[in-house]
């Protein structure tokens, strides 16, 4: 009976498998797998390095943020962080050149801070200043997927290869949040659910999102399109929806409205602004001819409660691909600077600048490819 | 099967050589350990992305390390870390095959799905033995006790699966060879 059993418990294992085969692209997934794995163990000790007053100021809590009976999500957010080199989604051709300024009010009091970013494809650059406009921090992402981060504050530098290119934008980040939970981490998260078990975005045309914001900025710096994320936020099947569409669709929608003519640095443009009620009040400038926004006033609510409120301001020029733009996309190694690992640079840079520009540390690395 | 080899730097190419050969036989070894196709996939995408972490300066046979990760991580790790799904049936997996007529092949096909219920080492050991084909011995080292724990929850797992097919004969003969009572 042994032998017996055990012939057809071989022969039991033969049949149950006999179908299956392995599916394509095993290493690759295990590559994007590990790289995703790497990008988190930066990010999470980096912000380990961080004071609970840091984290205090980088939670925003966005009250009223209206819930989404539709799609049975609990509560939506938009977070403002970065306006970042998404916009790069509008003209593949041009470079988006973004001058950035954020202010986060706490108590009464405001920190700004500045920032200056390019994009351009697969390669993107930004240069944090401090209030006082003394450059902090410059990150950037080449072609070939090499991300470096130069700390002005430590003097030191680091470079690595295979982290994954934001595909959020540390402009938007998107956390549908379960209930009484209403708190977020700007940039931490990613234009999907923020729970595996918890809501589920459902494809479906004019979602109630609260804010345009995502629409506009692409959260995925090599794609044209949204992220899949994103795409399923917002219910569109196409591939890839360039900015100017997706603000037309925006409108479409009543998620933004037009509110006439407005000259912004020069540039007859049209106002588009979000609804009443929108716990993010944002506005976009575009021109008439392709809609392509030239700035973006976002803003999230005020409240009694001490939430910091965050009000930034991109504005975006659109550059011609010449060899002295693209230069700017490089992040240069200062003279005499020491390189280390990434993760010392980041931990320099959250000692050094604490909870006052905590929201503005180089969190871009969480940011892998789509999952 | 690559050789063991003592190169100083290996490519991906390789890598992917060795999986295009061996991978199907991975993934059988891995649905057999852990009772679904969804987590055999994830189990074997896991065991692959740790090669593939070590793999330039690899020095070993890949295969076998590919095959004792994946008997770690279903015996223990897997579980540990919070990533183990819910233990499917084979009985609600898309794996399972046609039941043929005869009551001998609905046997076998039970004897895998009872090979589910016994605990993970058991089960791993039954899989290295019967599936892999391992020896006592080569299966004590894969998993890294001693043969003699091999031998015992080799048969205490194979006793179990004998009681349990005992249950399962017998109800089969109760209820006939299309799963109704005569």
């Amino acid at each position: 009976m042994n032998s017996d059993l055990e012939d057809m418990l071989r022969e039991g294992m033969e049949r149950f498998t006999a179908d299956l085969r392995a599916p394509a692209g095993l290493i690759r997934h295990a590559a994007q797998r590990r790289r995703r794995r790497l990008a988190l163990r930066s990010v999470t000790g980096a912000a380990t390095a961080l004071t609970a007053g840091a984290v205090a100021l980088v939670a925003v809590i966005l009250p009223g943020a209206p819930a989404a009976p539709a799609t049975g999500i609990d509560a939506t957010a938009y977070v403002v962080q970065h306006v970042s080199s998404a916009l790069t989604a509008a003209e593949p051709g041009d470079i988006a050149q973004i001058a950035v300024t954020r202010s986060v009010t706490t108590g009464g009091k405001t920190v700004t801070t500045t920032a200056q970013e390019w994009s351009y494809g697969d390669q993107w650059r930004s240069v944090t200043n401090s209030s006082a406009g003394q450059p902090l921090y410059d990150e950037g992402y080449s072609a070939a997927g090499v991300y470096t981060l130069v700390s002005y504050l430590t003097r030191t530098w680091a470079r690595e290869r295979g982290i994954g290119h934001p595909t959020a934008p540390a402009a938007i980040g998107l956390l549908l949040l379960r209930p009484g939970i209403k708190a977020w981490l700007p940039g931490l998260f990613r234009l999907r659910p923020a729970h595996p078990n918890g809501a589920v975005l459902v494809p479906r045309l004019c979602l109630p999102v609260v804010s345009a914001s995502p629409l506009l900025f692409q959260p995925g710096l090599p794609a044209l399109g949204f992220s899949a994320g994103l795409q399923a936020a917002a219910g569109f099947s196409a591939p890839s929806l360039p900015a100017a569409r997706a603000l037309r669709n925006a409108i479409a929608c009543g998620i933004l409205a037009d509110a006439g003519r407005q000259s912004v640095g020069g540039i007859e443009t049209i106002k588009l602004k979000s609804r009443p009620n929108s716990p993010i009040s944002e506005t976009i400038w575009v021109t008439p001819h392709n809609y392509l926004p030239v700035r973006v006033v976002i803003t999230s609510s005020a409240s009694s409660d001490g939430t910091p409120v965050v009000r930034q301001t991109a504005d975006i020029a659109w550059l011609q691909p010449t060899a002295q733009n693209l230069a700017k996309l490089s992040v240069p190694i200062p003279a005499g600077y020491r390189r280390v690992s990434l993760i010392k640079v980041l931990l320099g840079i959250a000692k050094r600048t604490g909870p006052r520009l905590a929201g503005n540390l180089p969190l871009r690395l969480l940011y892998g490819k789509p999952w | 099967m690559p050789a063991n080899r003592s190169s100083a730097d290996r490519s991906t190419a390789e890598l992917e050589r060795f999986l295009t050969e061996r991978a199907d036989h991975l993934l059988r070894t891995a649905v057999l350990l852990t009772g679904s196709r969804e987590t055999g996939e994830d189990l074997l995408q896991t065991a692959v992305e740790r090669l593939l972490r070590r793999w330039r300066r690899f020095d070993g046979n890949p295969e076998a390390y590919l095959r004792r990760t994946l008997c770690n991580l279903a015996t223990d790790g897997y579980r540990r870390a919070g990533r183990w799904r819910q233990k499917e049936r084979l009985l609600r997996t898309g794996a399972v095959q046609a039941h043929d007529a005869t009551g001998e092949v609905d046997l076998r096909d039970a004897l895998v799905r009872l090979l589910l219920q016994l605990p993970a080492r058991q089960r791993a050991v039954l899989v290295l033995r019967y599936w892999e084909q391992l020896t006592d011995s080569e299966t004590a080292a894969l998993l890294g006790c001693a043969e003699g724990s091999v031998k015992s929850a080799g048969s205490r797992g194979l006793a179990r699966l004998r009681e349990l097919a005992e249950d399962w004969t017998d109800t089969a003969a109760l209820c006939g060879p299309n799963g109704k009572r005569s």
